[in-house]
């Protein structure tokens, strides 16, 4: 019967057990069945949202839209069903942590792929986009690399970008052998 | 079971060693530090999940940005209703693995069980629409990479129009590489894909594959979780394993929550 006393913070409904004396049992904040269907009810409620939405084109806010609608979808999930509300706070950071590193990681590709030279067909070599000079780094234009660039395959049906990526990394592989 | 409580209720400094619950690893003080150190390695765990993810989230933005048109003609592809049935599916399977552990808490192991059957079984239901979107974009020839277009899949004839079948366009494309591809979309508008579009595809079937194999991995957890619970190795005191099997399945729904409306929905409507 002991037992049951100790535990009664926790499974009482408004359960907040962390101010108590550390007897070394778990204590978990427990919500009410009907607070969880009610974070349902809203999850499906922005879901018909996100959907209704996107029979309306608002440009380029689409995605912007829909990402912000995702995300509160997912705080939602995060928050009181997967408990981080009432969890130890270095959960929710390492959580967080992910997304830190994955904004870097992909605003550094974006950099990347937006600094760096493009290839030129006429120059045979990279140029800045931006300037419309030589491109620092990378490989300098030379007639090995030209050459392979124009055996790589007319830039017809592929894309400016993904065809002188394309090329750009042949050029490269073949210079070096 | 009340043995079990008994000792974790009492809690004296000096008895803790000795009235060890039989859950209790003994390279842990207290019950409450094991279930600390536990959900602490879950949420680590979560994290590198979602950086494997992410690595796929990078690869769809760059080539979203590279090619907006390819990927709003493709995605027209997908079905929004299918896409939104799987998500509604999902989010409910959510809920009841969140019931699940707050029965387990409370100490309803029969209820515990009834919630994890109900989240396995939207797990199932889940794969089985998946399943029919397959199989629809692999007969019209949408398969990425070589497949794209390629001649093997059979045309069908969709709207009076014969569809589905690989278009040389280009007489001289090289064997082996994506072809164009005609085909009648998601509102019945005929198509005819570029063969970049089989880039969306590759990212499509990429993202939602892993997600689906992370399905697959979560019906196995919460199967064992309702095996261990049927066995009656949960209790208030104990609980971890059904808490931790519902982080991971929260995870596999927070994923989806972002490939829903990257894949089906972002794009002008036709």
């Amino acid at each position: 019967m002991a037992a049951e006393h100790s535990h009664a913070p926790a499974t009482s409904s408004h359960g907040n057990g962390h101010g108590d004396a550390d007897d070394g049992a778990v204590h978990v904040h427990i919500a009410p069945s009907g607070f969880y269907w009610g974070i349902f009810l809203a999850l499906i409620f922005l879901t018909v949202v996100t959907v209704r939405v996107s029979y309306f084109d608002f440009g380029s806010a689409n995605i912007i839209i829909a990402v912000l609608i995702a995300t509160v979808k997912a705080s939602l999930v995060a928050a009181f069903f997967m408990h981080l509300r009432h969890d130890k706070l270095f959960n929710t950071i390492s959580f967080l942590a992910a997304f830190l590193f994955l904004a870097v990681f992909i605003l550094l590709t974006y950099d990347d792929l937006g600094y760096r030279g493009k290839l030129d067909y006429a120059y045979g070599g990279k140029v800045d986009a931006h300037t419309g000079q030589a491109a620092p780094g990378g490989e300098p234009a030379t007639s090995a690399t030209a050459d392979s660039v124009e055996h790589e395959g007319p830039p017809g049906a592929a894309g400016e970008h993904g065809g002188g990526a394309h090329g750009a990394a042949g050029g490269h592989e073949k210079h070096e052998k | 079971m009340a043995n079990v409580s008994e000792s974790v209720g009492h809690g004296h400094d000096h008895d803790a060693h000795d009235a060890h619950p039989s859950f209790l690893q003994h390279h842990f003080d207290t019950p409450a530090q094991q279930f600390n150190a536990s959900k602490l390695g879950m949420w680590v765990f979560i994290a590198t999940e979602i950086l494997m993810f992410g690595g796929l989230f990078c690869a769809y933005a760059i080539w979203r940005g590279l090619e907006p048109q390819v990927f709003d003609d493709a995605h027209h592809f997908l079905n929004k209703i299918l896409g939104a049935t799987n998500t509604v599916v999902l989010l409910f399977s959510s809920l009841t693995a969140a019931l699940a552990v707050r029965s387990a808490q409370v100490g309803k192991r029969t209820m515990t069980s009834v919630y994890l059957v109900i989240t396995i079984v939207c797990a199932a239901a889940f794969l089985v629409v998946k399943y029919f979107e397959y199989t629809h974009k692999i007969h019209l020839g949408l398969l990425p990479g070589h497949c794209f277009g390629h001649p093997g899949f059979s045309g069908a004839i969709q709207n009076g129009e014969e569809v589905g079948t690989c278009l040389r366009i280009h007489a001289d494309s090289a064997p082996g590489m994506p072809q164009w591809v005609k085909a009648v979309d998601e509102s019945g508008h005929v198509q005819v894909l570029s063969p970049r579009a089989n880039m969306f595809f590759g990212l499509y079937f990429v993202m939602t594959g892993l997600h689906g194999v992370h399905v697959i991995v979560g019906m196995s957890i919460l199967g064992w979780v309702l095996y261990k619970n049927q066995k009656g190795a949960f209790s208030p005191a104990y609980f971890t394993p059904v808490d931790l099997g519902a982080l991971y399945w929260h995870l596999v729904d927070l994923v989806w929550i972002y490939l829903f409306p990257l894949l089906y929905l972002v794009g002008k409507p036709e």
